[in-house]
């Protein structure tokens, strides 16, 4: 007993030593004595050699209360020569901070003069790391959790390996620089100037929004993207988006090591708020929206009409727009072919659509980007050369080439850019709906295309008979159920009831009551039940859809249901032609018949 | 000449005398040399009058009780040392928390070392207080006359729960604040009034600055009073119901008439003791039993001194050798995922992943029920005193089948689960 009490005791005193030997011991001791060492050779005084005998190891710290929330910056404990010019030659940490013009320092009488006092500055401000520990590898930023490293010199061990090379370099400290020069042009800042170039060049702020820059919203908002994340997070989700977030669904963009950098070191400088803001330039911008941005930051090019389709081509290919389409082999795998554009639209439709995407089909979810008229025009006349190879002839061959992109393999409307398309492509495989539908209706749907939907009309690429072909195909491989004889339905021709405001006023009533369930209070297909339909129930203030369809067939719709779908026979539940009527009446109501739809408006 | 005035000889006999005399005045009694002495230095001590003069041999068997309580005790003194010093730096303030944390870490003096006890300490005192309970059941020893003092145990675990809990949201990094955000989402679950007591604990409906606040003076000053006052009561029961538990034939059963020859310790009839000195009993038969219990001094001081040691040595090495975490500051806008509760909730976190109401709140709180419930639904007195004993074959099944669940859950929770509370293996 009394020998473990005397081992104990001993242990305690060991841990103790221990402990108080690194506590006064500390590194940063040794560091300052090295220095006052050092400096008592090169003192050419005797004053200056008292001076320094007088000193004594302590801690030394800068609080910069100037930029942001007060920072505590005891850097200069370590790096206690930092501001003593005879140091520039010697080895971290009792080393000289470099002098550089390009950082504004100027030489008086044959002296050098900071532009960036460390006595104002601080070292955080530029450097990032944490500058209130006295431990190399806590302050530095080396462990895991500290969110701001040492930029551009310090790598933390969790992130990529083939990625943490590439993060290192004086540039990075770029995007502090910019929480102060905020001038795009900047001579110092020149990555981030780069970086917001390939940030509009490469449309990433179709989907991003910034503030006072962009504002996409199909990403996420990069705002103070730089205050978030690290330099490992920002490269990895540039370059290769799954891998961080597999549901990711940004394209995977082919950009330059250099590009990336320079999109990486302008991203890291958004953070939100900088130094240099005040409340009312942040509210001005706000205002204005910024949208004169793009063009001062990438120059527009400047369209010749003889070489129109040439610069068009040129701005397709440069300008990202394959990050997301198919054009020939590149494939951005979540937007359409544009292979056949030439032969599937019309240069006025391919024209709106770009100036304002939803103003040619409600529901896209492609952003309007911000060329000029010149240069949409140049695009425009550009895809409209496109018209693809000879369709071939097979039914099965149609189907790969021109339909698989959006149906799916198996024919079930599951195709690989589906989950972008709204409405959803249809389901080929329900008999219930094919089978429903005359032959006729279906060849016109292929060969006039169906409004407000991402299904072109494939008139000028397919014959008649080639839909007949691809259809036969199609019902013997997807739809497996023989056609049956249509029943004869009794339809009105017209709508008998006159448009008129009662009707109307009827005709919502009705609609609240009996259709709000699944097409929603306001007719978008999104009322409470949609969510579980499949599918999706149609969105009735899809302007093009709707004024492309005549009463008859929105009769048959109402009275007869749609096969294949969750839309019943209202015949079965009492509705009468004169409430079809008046249902009919309100949902022409929602949707002007002036060109373009709701979305006129918008346009201009 | 007034006799008032000291002689210089004798002013000067006080002056050398003056440490002795100090000395004598502080501590009346000499080293202990004589049995006498032994039990006046038991109960004339501030610290030491809480002991009784003579102990059972049986308490002092380390098998028997493993020091587990002792143990906990000492963590709990480290703690508040330990707990004093950090406060001195600490300011309960989602803005500077944090840069306090960094601050103990980098530029404070002994800050790293301070935190890591802190720390491994508290972690240590809910296993250790959780071994104890174990030790006290499985040993049948909450039986009459302890079930009371069973019922504090039970009550001073709960607050060492509680306490740890409190605190694990002091460093505000995202590990404390994810936790407790886990960890008052878990209190929410409960009926009726669950989602006022998670309210009120977190002072709005998130975790912030409010929360902090609560916690911070929960911690410092609410728990800690009322710990101490329930370990007092604690102590002052274990001496009221006759020291630690044994077994019946501990004491061999002698008759009166059987003087035995020689005694353990010799009472001698012209020295005067203190009622302390006595063993609990029929008065007389003293002198006259065998005496199985022996003086305080050393034997139960050398033993306590020892744990102490071996407590406080464990703490250091723990101390030296890892680092209290610090992760990232606290972001409320980017959970980790998983985010876990505290390591001790983790089966409760595990059971909640199953059903929320009877993970969280239903399970524990039969658990506690029982646990509470335990020394008056088992009224044998069989069994005391014995590890395992068969007679309670029964009861420490049941009560083995609940730790060993829990600890499988704590360890699940703990290793198995990633992202998304999905089963993963750890290797």
């Amino acid at each position: 007993m009394r020998f473990a009490l005397a081992i104990g005791t001993f242990l305690i005193l060991v841990v103790h030593g221990i402990v108080f030997y690194n506590q006064f011991g500390h590194p940063w001791e040794r560091n300052q004595n090295t220095y006052f060492d050092q400096a008592k050779v090169l003192a050419k005084t005797d004053a200056e050699k008292a001076a320094l005998a007088a000193r004594k190891p302590r801690i030394e710290q800068i609080v910069v209360s100037n930029f942001g929330e007060t920072r505590v910056d005891r850097c200069t404990t370590c790096h206690i020569a930092t501001d003593d010019p005879r140091f520039s030659s010697h080895a971290e940490p009792v080393k000289t901070h470099p002098y550089s013009p390009t950082m504004g320092d100027f030489q008086k009488d044959g002296k050098w003069e900071r532009r960036h006092k460390f006595s104002e500055f601080g070292c955080t401000v530029c450097h990032d790391g944490q500058g209130r520990g006295l431990d190399a590898e806590y302050s530095h930023g080396k462990d895991e959790y500290w969110p701001d490293p040492l930029l551009g010199f310090v790598t933390q061990d969790n992130w990529r390996k083939d990625h943490a090379p590439k993060l290192k370099g004086k540039d990075y400290m770029q995007a502090n620089c910019a929480q102060c020069h905020t001038d795009t042009a900047f001579p110092g800042t020149a990555m981030v100037t780069r970086g917001r170039q390939i940030f509009f060049a490469s449309n990433c702020y179709g989907c991003h929004r910034i503030e006072g820059l962009s504002d996409g919203t199909i990403g996420p908002d990069l705002s103070d993207v730089g205050r978030k994340w690290k330099l490992d997070y920002l490269w990895g989700r540039i370059t290769d988006p799954k891998s961080i977030l597999a549901t990711s669904i940004m394209p995977k963009f082919n950009l330059k090591e250099e590009d990336v950098k320079a999109l990486v070191v302008f991203l890291k400088s958004r953070k939100g708020r900088n130094f240099a803001e005040t409340e009312i330039q942040r509210f001005k911008v706000k205002l204005t929206g910024g949208a004169e941005l793009v063009q001062a930051t990438i120059k527009p090019v400047k369209i010749n009409p003889a070489e129109m389709v040439k610069q068009g081509e040129k701005l397709v290919l440069d300008r990202a727009c394959t990050a997301c389409h198919k054009l020939g082999d590149r494939d951005g795998g979540i937007a359409p072919d544009l292979s056949f554009e030439g032969s599937l639209r019309d240069s006025e439709w391919v024209y709106a659509h770009f100036k304002n995407p939803k103003s040619t089909m409600s529901d896209s979810i492609m952003p309007a980007f911000r060329f000029t008229d010149d240069e949409f025009k140049a695009m425009t006349a550009y895809l409209m050369t496109l018209r693809g190879q000879a369709t071939p002839a097979s039914g099965e061959a149609i189907y790969k080439n021109l339909c698989l992109r959006c149906h799916g393999e198996k024919g079930d409307g599951h195709g690989p850019i589906a989950e972008h398309l709204d409405p959803y492509p249809r389901d080929l495989t329900k008999a219930g709906f094919m089978n429903s539908k005359s032959e006729a209706r279906l060849v016109n749907s292929v060969r006039n295309g169906v409004n407000g939907t991402s299904m072109p009309a494939w008139g000028k690429a397919v014959s008649e008979e080639q839909a007949k072909a691809v259809l036969g195909y199609i019902q013997t491989t997807f739809t497996k159920e023989p056609r049956r004889e249509l029943k004869a339905k009794v339809i009105p021709e017209t709508n008998p009831v006159a448009a008129s405001p009662e009707s109307v006023t009827r005709g919502e009533a009705l609609f609240v009551n009996r259709c709000a369930g699944c097409h929603g209070r306001k007719g978008d297909g999104k009322g409470p039940n949609s969510l579980d339909i499949q599918p999706k129930p149609r969105n009735l203030r899809n302007s093009f859809f709707v004024n492309s369809v005549d009463d008859k067939r929105l009769f048959e719709s109402i009275q007869y249901g749609v096969q294949g779908t969750a839309m019943p026979p209202w015949i079965d539940y009492g509705l009468t032609n004169n409430d079809v009527g008046d249902l009919v009446n309100f949902i022409r109501s929602i949707n002007p018949k002036s060109k373009g739809g709701q979305h006129a408006a918008a346009i201009q | 000449m007034s006799p008032a005035t000291p002689p210089k000889a004798s002013f000067l006999t006080a002056l050398t005398d003056l440490p002795k005399n100090v000395w004598k005045s502080i501590f009346r009694n000499p080293l202990p040399s004589n049995d006498l002495e032994r039990s006046s230095t038991s109960f004339t001590n501030f610290f030491l009058h809480i002991h009784p003069v003579k102990v059972h041999k049986n308490s002092l068997r380390p098998a028997y009780t493993l020091g587990l309580g002792l143990i906990s005790f000492f963590l709990f003194v480290i703690l508040i040392v330990t707990g004093i010093l950090l406060m001195f730096y600490y300011v309960p303030s989602t803005t500077q928390a944090y840069d306090r944390m960094l601050d103990l870490r980098g530029s404070v003096a002994f800050g790293t070392l301070l935190r890591n006890m802190h720390r491994w300490g508290a972690h240590g005192m809910v296993a250790v207080v959780f071994m104890h309970l174990c030790r006290v059941f499985f040993t049948g020893s909450y039986k009459k006359p302890r079930e009371f003092n069973w019922v504090v145990g039970v009550i001073l675990f709960l607050l060492t729960l509680f306490m740890s809990f409190t605190g694990y949201l002091l460093p505000w990094d995202q590990l404390a604040f994810w936790a407790i955000t886990v960890g008052t989402a878990i209190a929410g679950y409960a009926p009726v009034i669950g989602k006022d007591i998670q309210f009120l604990l977190m002072g709005g409906t998130s975790v912030g600055q409010e929360a902090l606040l609560r916690f911070y003076v929960l911690h410092v000053a609410v728990l800690p009073a009322v710990l101490t006052l329930a370990i007092a009561i604690h102590f002052w029961r274990i001496r009221k119901d006759g020291g630690l538990s044994r077994a019946e034939d501990a004491d061999p059963v002698v008759s009166l008439e059987a003087a035995p020859a020689d005694k353990a310790s010799v009472l001698e009839p012209k020295k005067l003791y203190g009622f302390q000195g006595l063993v609990r009993g029929p008065l007389p038969k003293v002198g006259q039993i065998p005496d199985n219990t022996v003086f305080s001094w050393p034997n139960l001081f050398l033993a306590e001194l020892f744990t102490f040691v071996v407590t406080l040595s464990a703490i250091l090495v723990l101390s030296l050798l890892f680092n209290a975490p610090l992760e990232e500051p606290v972001n409320a806008l980017h959970p980790p995922n998983p985010a876990k509760a505290p390591w001790y909730f983790l089966g409760l976190q595990e059971m909640v992943s199953y059903s929320a109401f009877w993970g969280g709140i239903g399970v524990p709180g039969i658990f506690v029920l029982l646990l509470l419930g335990t020394p008056y639904m088992d009224r044998s007195t069989k069994g005391v005193g014995k590890w395992f004993s068969r007679d309670r074959l029964l009861a420490n099944t049941i009560f083995i089948t609940f730790v060993v669940a829990n600890i499988i859950f704590v360890i699940i929770g703990t290793f198995f689960r990633g992202a998304n509370w999905a089963f993963v293996t750890p290797w």
